[in-house]
Order: structure tokens, then sequence, then C-alpha cells
């Protein structure tokens, strides 16, 4: 009887047993099967995170590699407003002084937040996330912290029950956080400020937080953004509830690639020479705007590039419409500068040589309907002649000599009319009509430097042409892409474009040049004292409404030095400037303070035998 | 059979003995290791953390230092301080610089022929 009972407990407890292993056992094929997916990605979810790794932007360096833009390591503090319960006054009070913030504006940001996406549906991030302020610094960071945690919120929290200790605790350690972020800073201020441009911030939202990206926006900054930028990496990895990396379960670790370093050709002494000579003009004569370019013409290599009104790429409310680098992307009428074009090109033809005579009609020469004038009546002028004085009817007959298509083709081939190809964004091309659209005048015009427009850029890279044998080349700013190392990851070398003159017609050309800096020519006030220059003076009458204005002129001076192994060329353009308005008045003399300084700093043999030895004095 | 029986407990008290402790020996160590490799797993993971801590900041501190390198060498800035300072410099003027020619690179023997040279040490002239 006792053993049937024993029998029956027995049996009893082993279908329990069984029973309940039963249901073990399809638990378990349920947990680990039937909803092996759904509850993998709950538990993934629960425990995975992936971070972006972001690549740190590349520097700007000059060409002696001073540093003209880096990025540096700041941080964006961010809140989690569910840890805050309604202590918002306080924390806000603590912090805005630290975050330079206003205060109604920080407490109102402190409170937990549903707010609607793009497809109109409820969301809660901002429970656990809001974003407090950008481009903070370490220092201010390890303030921010110390406040939090030195904070009194008006409670003994050591009387408090355990719910209420890990409340402040919380929210002292975990409610305002930091996260990494980089701010791009330009060491030099507003110097080459238009050349590097500036960058801004582009944000997109990665696992439903904001993240931001530092992104150029004009200059170098834009136009080497992909190469500046570098690529990101990611990590995948497992966190605490504090969100606390778990390191010995990080899973995939995807360093980032960093962006390249961009070595420019710019010089950051050349540039202040030039910044600061302008500034001085700018002040004296105080023009619209005024540009200056700093070039070596064998290789095409810019030293120096100014726009005056420019701004401080550190300081986003100094950039405006006029601070934009005229350089490239203003046209205007080159008036005289533009006789080398046709002058060039007619010696080269052989159509005229230096010598030549040509009647210069006393300054008022009928021509196609229209009456052409000279700034002063000459008589009979040679070819050089008509450089040194700036002749307008002279340039004017060598262009009927020259013929409109040879005169079309030389512009052509000196690059007008086509971008140069310099690596900044916003370059224009310049006008230059083709033959079938010009008027019978303008074959007479065009040599005075009318009916065409061109950039400043241009009109450098033509006169750097004759500096070099002929050759044009194409305009370069960047010398090569480094990487973090400083290991070249690519080499930019000169490029020629094309001969535009002969080495014959280019050394006429030039003897001509040199005499627009002597006492009788137009530039007397841009010779130099140990050099021997040579250039050409422009004034071009400003165009409104269609018609030339009288009281408002476009001055400028384009020259380089020594003349017989030229080694800079430069070029001042002044936009209606005041006290004077002559190009060889109001921009030789900036010209020749640039080219002493440059001269000077670069360390350019002189050329001119003078004063060599004899007032040298002892070196020692 | 009592003989038999004092053989076989003899061989019975060291065998299994050393397996048993052998296989708990082997169970303990193995738990122990697991134990010291979660351990050290958990110490370099820290480790590992703190020394990418340290990295960050050295790196972090080391931009700013180049921040402040281009500061101080920034042409601005020297303009500034050298008037502020009210140094007086200024760059020498191409007639304060003294330029001396480049000394020749070979003796003035290498001027001569090579013919010329040969003659003179007394050789053979050279020829093709």
């Amino acid at each position: 009887m006792t053993k049937r009972l024993q029998l029956r407990r027995v049996l009893a407890l082993a279908v329990f047993v069984c029973a309940a292993f039963a249901g073990l056992g399809y638990r378990l094929v349920d947990l680990q099967v039937l909803r092996h997916d759904e509850l993998a990605k709950l538990a993934q979810d629960n425990t995975q995170r992936e971070f972006r790794q972001a690549p740190r932007r590349g520097d700007i360096l000059d060409a002696r590699g001073n540093l003209l833009a880096t990025s540096v390591p700041v941080k964006t503090v961010c809140a989690d407003p569910s840890l805050i319960g309604n202590q918002q006054a306080i924390v806000a009070h603590a912090l805005a002084p630290l975050l330079q913030m206003n205060e109604a504006q920080l407490y109102q940001k402190l409170f937990p937040r549903v707010s609607k996406d793009e497809k109109g549906e409820t969301v809660t991030n901002n429970l656990h996330y809001v974003r407090l302020q950008k481009n903070v610094t370490d220092e201010t960071w390890q303030k921010v912290q110390q406040a939090m945690s030195q904070t009194s919120f008006g409670v003994d929290e050591k009387k408090l029950p355990e719910s209420g200790r890990v409340f402040f605790r919380n929210l002292r350690q975990y409610a305002i956080f930091a996260d990494p972020d980089q701010m791009r800073v330009y060491p030099n201020g507003s110097l080459a400020g238009q050349v590097l441009g500036f960058s801004g911030v582009d944000e997109f939202k990665l696992d439903d937080r904001p993240v931001s990206q530092i992104s150029g926006r004009d200059g170098i900054e834009l136009a080497l953004n992909s190469a500046l930028g570098g690529v990101a990496g990611w990590r995948v990895t497992e966190t605490d509830r504090q969100q606390h990396e778990l390191v010995a379960l990080r899973d995939e670790d995807v360093q980032p690639h960093d962006g390249l370093n961009v070595v420019l050709t710019i010089d950051a002494a050349v540039q202040n020479i030039l910044e600061s000579s302008l500034a001085d003009a700018m002040q004296k004569h105080t023009p619209a705007s005024i540009t200056g370019i700093v070039m070596r013409p064998s290789t095409g290599e810019i030293l120096a590039m100014v726009t005056l009104p420019n701004y401080d790429p550190n300081k986003p409310d100094t950039i405006s419409p006029d601070t934009r680098n005229r350089v490239i992307t203003d046209v205007v009428e080159p008036g005289s500068t533009f006789k080398i074009v046709v002058v060039s090109g007619a010696l080269n033809e052989g159509v005229v040589r230096l010598n030549d005579q040509f009647d210069c009609e006393q300054g008022h020469f009928a021509y196609a309907g229209r009456v052409l004038h000279d700034h002063e009546p000459f008589g009979m002028l040679t070819t050089e002649g008509i450089i040194t004085k700036s002749s307008n009817i002279g340039a004017a007959k060598i262009g009927i000599k020259l013929g409109q298509d040879k005169l079309y083709d030389y512009a052509s081939d000196f690059g007008f009319g086509q971008r140069t190809g310099i690596s900044l964004p916003g370059e224009v091309g310049g006008i230059l009509h083709p033959v079938k659209d010009w008027t019978k005048v303008s074959v007479a015009q065009i040599p005075m430097g009318q009916g065409v427009a061109v950039t400043r850029l241009q009109m450098l890279m033509a006169m750097a042409a004759l500096a070099n044998d002929g050759w044009l080349m194409r305009p370069m700013l960047v010398s090569c892409l480094e990487d973090r190392n400083g290991n070249v990851v690519q080499k930019y070398e000169p490029q020629r474009v094309r001969q535009v003159v002969s080495d014959s017609a280019d050394k006429e050309m030039i003897e001509a040049l040199k005499t627009v800096v002597s006492p009788d020519g137009t530039a007397a006030g841009a010779a130099m004292k140990n050099y021997t220059v040579a250039g050409k003076t422009g004034t071009a009458q400003k165009v409104e409404n269609g018609v030339y204005v009288h009281d408002k002129y476009v001055a400028s001076f384009i020259g380089f030095f020594p003349a017989d192994n030229p080694q800079l060329c430069i070029s001042i353009v002044m936009d209606e400037p005041k006290e004077g308005y002559y190009g060889g008045q109001v921009c030789g003399p900036v010209f020749r303070d640039v080219a002493e300084r440059c001269a000077s700093y670069l360390n350019i043999p002189p050329d001119s035998p003078a004063p060599l030895v004899a007032n040298a004095g002892n070196p020692h | 059979m009592a003989g038999n029986l004092k053989n076989q407990s003899a061989t019975i008290r060291f065998g299994p003995a050393l397996k048993a402790l052998f296989l708990c020996m082997l169970i303990a160590g193995s738990a122990i290791g697991y134990v010291w490799q979660k351990n050290e797993i958990y110490r370099l993971s820290q480790q590992i953390r703190q020394d990418e801590l340290r990295l960050k900041q050295m790196a972090d501190g080391n931009e700013k230092l180049r921040v402040k390198l281009a500061d101080l060498r920034s042409p601005l800035m020297l303009d500034q301080r050298v008037r502020e300072l009210n140094l007086g410099l200024a760059p020498a003027q191409p007639v304060q610089v003294w330029r001396l020619p480049e000394p020749s690179a070979l003796p003035p023997e290498s001027n001569l022929s090579a013919r010329q040279l040969a003659a003179r040490q007394g050789g053979a002239p050279l020829t093709q």
C-alpha cells in the first residue's frame, strides 16, 4: 500500500517535473528560436551602441608651414532633461554665466519636451537630449562640471531616501554632459581671409542624435572641402546604464581617416606686407575697394592675394557680399593695361617694330563714327612711346594694323574670356565677345581696354606671361596635400598653358614696359631704387547705366621686377580712388612699397648697379 | 582472498585518488583561469580606456600648443609686438645688404683643360 502510494507520488512528481521541463523547453525554443530575431534585436538595442568617430579636418598651411587654418577640439554641452526633475531654475542659474547664455532661455531648454517630426509623429527625443551650447572650451567644461557638483539644491541630500539620493547623484553626474566636437580657427585673423574662405557646420541625425560636421563655405575651405574633410570612422560597442562604453565588449572599431593638410603657395609674410600696404593706400585714397596680387611669373605661384575690405573668418558677422574676393569674382574694363595685349601681339606678328612711328593726332582721332581721345595730346610717337605715354590713339592704330581676327586671337591666347583655373570657387571668365559680335569701332576700342571685361587675376596672368618669356602659366594656389605626419600625398607642379608671344617679341615688349616707370612714363612713382621695373598703368572709366561716367575710375598698375630676370609680378587695382585717379599716380607708389618690402623679405638680388657696395658699410 | 582485497585496496587508494585530485585541480584551475582571464580583460579594457583618454588629452593639448605657436609666429602678431615694444625693427634695405660672390666649387686647376692637366702631371694626353 505504502509502496503503491510512493510509486504514485514519484510518478506524479515525474509528470510534474516532465511538464515543467517541457514548459521550460517550449519557452526556450520560443525565446531562442521562434522569437530569436525580435529578441536579439531588442537585446542588442538595449546594450549595443554605434558611435560615429569624427575625422579631424585638415589644416591649411602657407608655403613656409605657418598655420593659416586649423581645427581645435571643443565640447558641445548637452543636457538630459529627464534627469533634471524640477531643478531647472537652479541649474540654469549656475550654468548660464559659464556657457554665456541667457538664463531664461537656458531655463526653457532644460524642460523635457515632446516634439513632432517631419511626418507629424510625436517624438520624445528631447526628453533625453538637448543641446545647450557649442564650441565650449575644455576649461569652461571643467567649470561646468565643478558647478554641477558643488551647486546646492536646497535640500540635505544625506537625509533623503535612497531614491532621492539617486536622483541628485544622477542630476550632478549625468544630467549635463558634453559631446566631443571641433571648431575651425584661423590664427592669423583676417590675413588671407578671402583666400582661405570660411567654414560652417552641417548637421544631420545619427541614431536620433544631431551630429555636426564642419564644411567649407568659401575659398580654399570650399574648393578642397573633400580633401580637408576626411572620412568618418565608427565604433560598435556596448554601454552601461549611464551610456559609458564597456571597452571589453567593443566590437567593430574603424578609426576615422583624418582630412589632409593643404599647403598653399601663399606666403604669410608676403600676404601681410601686401595687406598692410593696401590698408595704408585704402586710408589715403579711400577707394570703394582695393585689390593686390603678388605672383612668381615663372611658376604661376601666388604668394599673396588681397581684397580690401576683407573679413576675419573667425568672425562670421564680418562676412558680407562687400568682402568678396574681387580678384576673381568681379570684372572691370582693364583700361590701358590691356595695351600690352595688342602691342605684344603686333610685335610678335611683325606688324610693327618698337621704333615704328605713329601719328597720335594731337589727342583726337575719329574712327568708325567715334572720336577717340588721349589723356593729353601727342604728336608722333614710336611703338615704345605709345606704351611709355599710354596713348589710346596709338594703341588703337596698332590694333587696326593688327586686324580684328589677330587681336581676338591674342586676347584669347592671353587667357581673356575664360577662367584661369585657379583653385578657388566663384571665379568668372570675363567678357571677350567673338569677332562676329564686334562693332566697327571695336578693333580700335579694345586695344585701349574698352569693350572687354576682365578679372584682376586674368590681367595679372597676361602681364606675368610677358615676364615669363611669353609663356602663360596656370595660376597656382595649392602647392601640395599632406597627411598629418607631413608626408606629401599629392604634389602640384607649375603648369604652362601656352606660349603666347615669342622670346624676341617678349624682350622687345619688356624694353617698352621698362620705360613706363621712367620719368617720362606714366608711372614714375613705381620705380624702385635698386631694381629695374617693367609695368603698365591703367585708368579705366567706370560704366554706369551703359555710359561712361567721368568721376569714377578703376586705377591700376601691374608690373614685375627685376625686369630682365623677373622674380615677382605684382598687381595693384583701386576701384574709385579719391585724391587722384590715374593708375600710375595712385597705384604706382603702392606697387613700389609692396615690391621693395617683398624684395627685402625674399632676398631678391638687386639688378640696378647703382649703390650696391659703396653705401653698404661693414656688414659686421 | 584477504590478500587480494588488501592488494586491491592498495591500488584503489592512489590511482583514482590521483585522478580525482587531478580532475579537481583541472576544474579548479580552469575556474581560476577563467576568473583571472575575465579579470585581465576587465583590467586591460580599463587600461585601454585610460590610455585612449590620455592619448586624446595629449592630442588635444598638442593642438592647443600648435595654435598657440601659430599665434606667436603670425606676421600680424609679430608686427604688433614690434610696435608695442617699440623695437624699431625694420627690414634691411637692399643697400644695406652686402652680397659676396659665391666661391667657385672647383679649384683653379680645374679651369685648365684635360690635356694641360695631363701634361703638368707628366702623363699621356687623354685620347679617345
